[in-house]
């Protein structure tokens, strides 16, 4: 399975047989978790995202077009999943900023690194949690995805410019937020 | 709008590298010329940057765990429903039987050796059977046009012990075009197979026997597996005592006259009827069958067999003797009997 490329698994997939289902998983489970993570802030809403992506996948799995490419068919569902769910009432972020962020830093790392590690983290949620949602879907797709602005207009459902108008609103706004914090918090939030 | 404005729109895309070369060479020569503007680009380098430092993470394997629960959900316990209870032995033989072909035809689909015995382009194609069959069809629903494979084997790759008895049906036998001295035997049990290699391979042989001995008792299918049989099995180089012992349990077995003759017929063309197996299935087909067109093609057959050899066995001498002398035996029958008798040499 593994040597079959992502057309090929998908085609096995679509006449029925799930046996790609595990290799798909494990190829993008990673990137549509960790997107769905920053979108929603919220870890156990991005594990349920993130099992109904690929269940969605195999559910609707004639609807994928074999010149598409899976990632970008894949963040499509994961989108639409978030946008959803944050339509709904109930759906604040959960997770609190201390666990944000989970990974443990290198033992190598001095403490204070460690420490300024850790605050730049949260501080990233946070300024990531002000923007509006179309925009945070833009900035996580573009910069963390590596997707184009085509690939992000055809997943957010809108033109192209209308893509690099939220990338640029959410650049701004994160450049404010983040470097007036880094200086001090000189230039404050209420400007934004 | 002023350059600067401009500029500033375009640093965000600056990062992302979507720019035209023109617009991003005009947009760095102004960053560098301009102090405001190169300000507003370190910070949105510094962001960029910084935006780099979130930790990728992992999946938590419940959510892995979770999908592949509702991919291959955990054996629901069986609905225990009245049943008409078969023979252990043969319950057993089944089960063993369907353990064998399942494990074929998941092994050609798993391994990427080459076989040895030469095996149709199909086979690339096809996927292990098991994952589809194990689909919970109320909970994923397939593909329209998704269908049941068709899976074409390598008889090397399958074990030759074909024991019990599975319920196959639809049993057919083709030549595999562009592969000469190639049969194949095809059926379906879970999945439709086809098994592939030479009359002598062991696999062939007992799966031969096999469709012998237990394809379901329409005579017209009976037939075509007989006759398939005699075509195949007639050449000296094809010979095998098994088949001859299955035709010899059909001899014995079958309840339709047409296919016990065409048993009786093909035993006689077999390089290998010399077996004791099948004389004893031709003696009592003589001595016991009903109908008479069974025993006169018996006595034919014994008779072939003396001529070929040139000698009888005592107990073949004996029946032929005995049916010869018979009152109430069909006249043609004794008169037969008594011709294969003039064939023995003082």
């Amino acid at each position: 399975m593994k040597s079959l490329s992502d057309q090929e698994l998908m085609r096995i997939v679509q006449a029925g047989d799930f046996s790609p289902a595990s290799e798909i998983y494990d190829r993008y489970s990673a990137r549509i978790y960790n997107f769905t993570y920053r979108f929603l802030r919220n870890s156990e809403a991005a594990e349920d995202a993130t099992q109904e992506v690929f269940v969605k996948m195999l559910k609707h799995a004639n609807q994928f077009n074999g010149e598409a490419k899976l990632s970008t068919w894949l963040f499509s569902i994961a989108a639409n999943w978030c946008r959803d769910y944050l339509r709904k009432g109930d759906n604040k972020p959960k997770d609190s900023e201390e666990v944000l962020v989970t990974l443990p830093a290198a033992a190598s790392e001095s403490p204070h690194h460690r420490l300024e590690q850790r605050e730049n983290q949260v501080r990233i949620q946070k300024a990531l949690a002000i923007l509006t949602p179309d925009q945070r879907e833009a900035i996580l797709l573009s910069r963390y995805q590596g997707l184009s602005y085509a690939e992000i207009a055809q997943i957010a459902g809108c033109s192209e410019g209308a893509v690099k108008t939220r990338v640029f609103r959410a650049m701004e706004t994160l450049k404010k937020v983040l470097t007036a914090e880094a200086s001090g918090g000189e230039r404050c939030l209420t400007a934004i | 709008m002023s350059d600067c404005n401009l500029m500033r729109e375009s640093m965000p895309f600056l990062l992302t590298e979507s720019l035209d070369p023109v617009r991003r060479e005009t947009a760095h020569q102004h960053i560098e010329q301009c102090a405001a503007c190169g300000e507003e680009w370190a910070g949105y380098r510094e962001t960029w940057t910084l935006l780099e430092t979130l930790p990728e993470l992992e999946a938590p394997p419940r959510v892995k765990q979770r999908f592949m629960n509702y991919v291959n959900p955990p054996a629901a316990a069986p609905n225990v429903v009245p049943f008409q209870r078969r023979p252990a032995v043969r319950w057993l033989a089944q089960a063993a039987a369907v353990v064998i072909i399942a494990s074929g035809a998941y092994v050609a689909g798993h391994r990427g050796a080459q076989p040895t015995t030469q095996v149709v382009d199909k086979t690339t194609a096809a996927t292990p059977a098991t994952v589809t069959s194990a689909m919970p069809l109320n909970a994923i629903q397939p593909a329209a046009f998704s269908i049941a494979e068709s899976r074409v084997l390598p008889a090397n790759q399958i074990s030759p012990v074909i024991e019990g008895r599975p319920d196959i049906q639809n049993v057919s036998f083709t030549t595999l075009d562009g592969l000469n001295d190639q049969m194949g035997v095809s059926f379906d049990i879970t999945s439709h197979v086809t098994v592939t290699g030479h009359p002598t391979d062991k696999t062939m042989v007992r799966l031969m026997r096999y469709v012998l001995e237990n394809e379901d008792r329409m005579a017209p299918s009976q037939s075509r597996a007989i006759d398939w049989v005699r075509s195949t099995y007639s050449q000296p180089g094809n010979a095998d005592p098994e088949i001859a012992r299955a035709l010899a349990n059909v001899l014995r077995n079958d309840t339709h006259e047409g296919v016990r003759i065409k048993a009786v017929e093909t035993l006689t063309n077999l390089p290998s009827a010399l077996s004791t197996d099948s004389r004893e299935a031709l003696i009592q087909a003589l001595k016991s069958d009903p109908n008479p067109a069974v025993r006169i093609k018996a006595v034919e057959a014994l008779s072939n067999l003396i001529r070929k050899s040139g000698q009888a066995d005592a107990i073949t001498l004996e029946t032929l003797r005995a049916k010869a002398s018979q009152d109430d035996e069909n006249m043609y029958v004794r008169v037969k009997a008594a011709e294969a008798l003039s064939n023995v040499r003082p």
